[in-house]
């Protein structure tokens, strides 16, 4: 008899807490506890849903007496305008669920964050590597955030060595479903770049993005990581295999017009979803701890990723309910494979062979 | 006319389309009137060597077909392969041009239709490949190195910095065979002139001169980055930033790196400080050797400083444009931009004996005096070397010798 491997994901209603749920609810072996503030839109089967805020005090309580042993926490909101409820569930709420794990002994915690708190500065090295100093800009609520969130977890790991926690830095996601700054960025007209610069860019498709969280969840490896797709392109190239026509603009004058929509109070979010220094110098993280101490190898390259990407924009005004569609295959795909693996699993039990733990 | 030998008839056909009757030239197969102009009937290449070569060719065309299913050639005629086969060597010189119809001409003497019209596929699909450069930018599909190398960048500006090179500067390079044909080596060097033409020249004369043509990845300040075109132009041609990062991990993968320790305050000196080297920095350039065993070959470029006559820098006004310097010239600011045109000074980049590092040993990197050692060793090399070249010269703008 196997045992259960109780793992807990926090922000379940929202996209990557849903489809890690989903994913890990999957794997044989393991029991998952789902926890959101707000009930999902679609159900997940053989998930217990916890509708309760991270930041309730009575989360440790319940780690303890469910026996989690690994939390992945995913409630985080990421807004382009800084604002104190934001933060307050980002980066306190992180915290809350930090103590928590800390108190009740949890033994793994896996965080999501991005390599954009490295900060993209002109005096960046071509691959940076996750022991350099973190200066993410502050501007934008979400990059704000991670770097808070990653600042805590320096000293989290010093007052709590027993617990693992691993943090995955990911750089610009796309995918077919997701919606981050980088699909709003290429799936937009009027999201503009900067005229006479093309730095170099690293993206990673929003399955790797799961399967990359579900592993760290299993590995032993500890401390950040950047997790990206192995090759880096320009983004000149990026934008034209995700077959945006480009929209140029002098850096002075985008940097302006980006002081002044701030300024008057409308929504930079819509039209600068990726600050603009960050489409101006070079971000890249180096992946060498990724595939050497992690143990991780993304199954889609940057370039499969967008050429995919500008499939599904080329017909999606021909596409009603794009993203329930969207979900609905996933989801089809989830079963048959869960299906597939009970079969197997059956199919071994009755040959009387030994069922080892499922490989990925 | 001996009996012991057997003269043979003329092998040519004459022009009017028999047989020649003339008996050959001794040890040929034509006579001396036939035997100037007729290509050797025994073929070097064996039966095998045409096969093979046109296995290759066929296996080539199906790659190229796989990669670019969407792509139709115009309508194949034998005429029209030859047509283009001949205008595709139009740039090359005669020799150029023997060497690559001879053994296609012997490989093709017995190939079958298919592969003719794979060649004409090919042909074709590089002619667009080329005319769709544009194209290619605007839709993503060419390809970078992961620093963002890329080489049709490279071969489009490579004309350019040629001219400059032989016609403009009319560079003469001198032991340039000390760099290895492969493997790392850092190439250390003097910096000079208000902007930095002597590192495309360095680069330039590396890539025509050496044998195995090898493109100099140069470490360039982080001024470039924030500048628009030059950010990304830069990257493209195969450059990086200067980081100890980003030059070790360039060593690590045997590249040829070259670092202009001057920096900012070699290119900024007036006139009457010309040749005279600036302090090298901290010895960042050492440890990189150092860290990763690469040879120090140490660079003296001569002519730089001759392009532009600084007589003077005035720090205030570059503090409020906010750039590093900014050189007062006879012709700079007064005559606007035009004042930035180089002088055609005569320039002479001589490539010093490699200086091994690999003995040291990876921790030596560390070691203080072991560096400033290096570094000093280094920047007297390059100080001589350069006063051997100024010795020696005796015209600013024309040869020497």
């Amino acid at each position: 008899m196997e045992e259960q491997k109780t793992v807990l994901v926090t922000g379940a209603a929202g996209y990557w807490g849903h489809r890690v749920a989903r994913r890990l609810a999957s794997e044989v072996g393991t029991r998952v506890i789902a926890l959101d503030a707000e009930e999902p839109a679609e159900e997940i089967e053989d998930i217990d849903f916890i509708q309760a805020d991270v930041r309730n005090p009575l989360v440790a309580k319940l780690i303890e007496t469910e026996g989690v042993e690994a939390v992945c926490h995913l409630a985080f909101r990421p807004d382009v305008r800084r604002s104190e409820a934001a933060f307050d569930l980002n980066v306190m709420g992180t915290m809350k669920v930090l103590g928590a794990c800390a108190e009740a002994g949890v033994g793994k915690v896996v965080l999501k964050s991005s390599t954009a708190v490295y900060g993209a500065r002109r005096s960046n090295s071509a691959f940076l590597r996750e022991d350099r100093p973190l200066q993410g800009s502050r501007r934008y609520g979400y990059t704000r955030d991670w770097v808070e969130v990653e600042a805590f977890c320096n000293g989290f790991r010093h007052q709590a060595p027993d617990v693992e926690l691993t943090i995955l830095r990911f750089p610009g996601i796309i995918g077919p479903t997701a919606d981050t700054p980088m699909t709003r960025f290429l799936g937009e007209l009027s999201t503009p770049s900067l005229l006479g610069f093309d730095p170099m860019m690293q993206l990673i498709h929003e399955d790797d993005v799961v399967e990359a969280l579900v592993h760290a969840l299993g590995s032993d490896a500890s401390g950040a990581f950047n997790v990206a797709a192995e090759d880096v392109l320009p983004l000149n190239k990026i934008r034209g295999l995700a077959g945006k026509p480009p929209l140029l603009i002098l850096h002075p004058f985008a940097y302006w017009g980006a002081g002044f929509l701030r300024g008057a109070g409308l929504g930079l979010g819509s039209f600068m979803p990726i600050e603009l220094d960050y489409l101006r110098y070079s971000w890249v993280g180096d992946l060498m701890r990724m595939q050497q101490e992690l143990g991780f190898a993304p199954r889609h390259t940057a370039e499969e990723a967008l050429r995919e990407f500008a499939e599904i924009q080329r017909t999606r005004r021909f596409r009603l309910e794009s993203t329930a569609l969207g979900r609905g295959e996933q989801r089809m795909r989830d079963i048959i494979e869960q299906r597939r693996r009970a079969r197997e699993q059956q199919a071994s039990i009755e040959t009387g062979s030994e069922e080892g733990y499922e490989d990925e | 006319m001996s009996s012991e030998e057997t003269r043979i008839r003329c092998t040519a056909i004459t022009k009017s389309g028999g047989q020649c009757r003339l008996y050959d030239i001794e040890g040929t197969e034509y006579c001396q009137i036939h035997e100037p102009v007729a290509v050797p009937a025994e073929p070097d290449v064996s039966e095998e060597e045409i096969r093979a070569l046109q296995a290759e060719l066929d296996e080539l065309v199906l790659r190229v077909r796989a990669l670019n299913t969407g792509y139709e050639p115009p309508s194949f005629s034998l005429r029209r392969l030859v047509r283009l086969v001949a205008e595709s060597m139009r740039g090359m010189s005669e020799s150029e041009r023997l060497a690559l119809l001879e053994p296609l001409r012997s490989a093709l003497a017995d190939v079958d239709m298919e592969t003719l019209k794979g060649i004409w596929y090919m042909l074709n699909f590089t002619v667009q490949y080329q005319v769709d450069f544009v194209k290619r930018r605007f839709t993503g599909d060419y390809d970078t190195d992961e620093w963002g190398l890329d080489w049709e960048i490279v071969d489009l500006m490579r004309p350019f910095f040629t001219a400059l090179y032989n016609t403009y500067w009319r560079v003469e390079t001198t032991g340039v065979e000390q760099i290895p044909d492969e493997g790392r080596a850092l190439l250390i060097s003097n910096h000079s002139g208000q902007i930095p033409w002597d590192t495309v020249m360095v680069g330039t004369a590396v890539m025509n001169e050496h044998p195995a043509q090898r493109l100099v990845r140069g470490l360039y300040s982080d001024l470039f980055p924030s500048l628009p075109w030059f950010s990304h132009t830069v990257v493209k041609l195969g450059q990086a930033l200067a980081t100890e990062d980003n030059g070790v991990r360039l060593l690590e993968q045997d590249e040829l790196v070259a670092v202009y320790p001057e920096g900012h305050k070699g290119i900024a000196k007036t006139y009457k400080d010309r040749y005279r080297l600036a302090r090298f920095g901290r010895g960042g350039f050492v440890r990189l050797a150092l860290k990763t065993g690469a040879p120090i070959i140490p660079v003296a470029v001569v002519g730089a400083e001759e392009t532009y006559i600084t007589l003077y820098n005035s720090t205030s006004v570059a503090r409020v444009i906010g750039l590093p310097s900014f050189p007062i010239t006879p012709i700079f600011p007064w005559l606007g931009l035009l004042g930035l045109v180089p002088l055609p000074s005569k320039w002479y980049i001589d490539f010093g004996q490699p200086i091994p590092t690999e003995d040291y040993g990876e921790e030596s990197a560390d070691n203080q005096v072991l560096v400033s050692q290096l570094s000093d060793q280094v920047r007297n090399t390059i100080q001589e070397m350069l006063m051997d070249r100024l010795a020696a010269r005796r015209s600013l703008f024309f040869t020497s010798s």
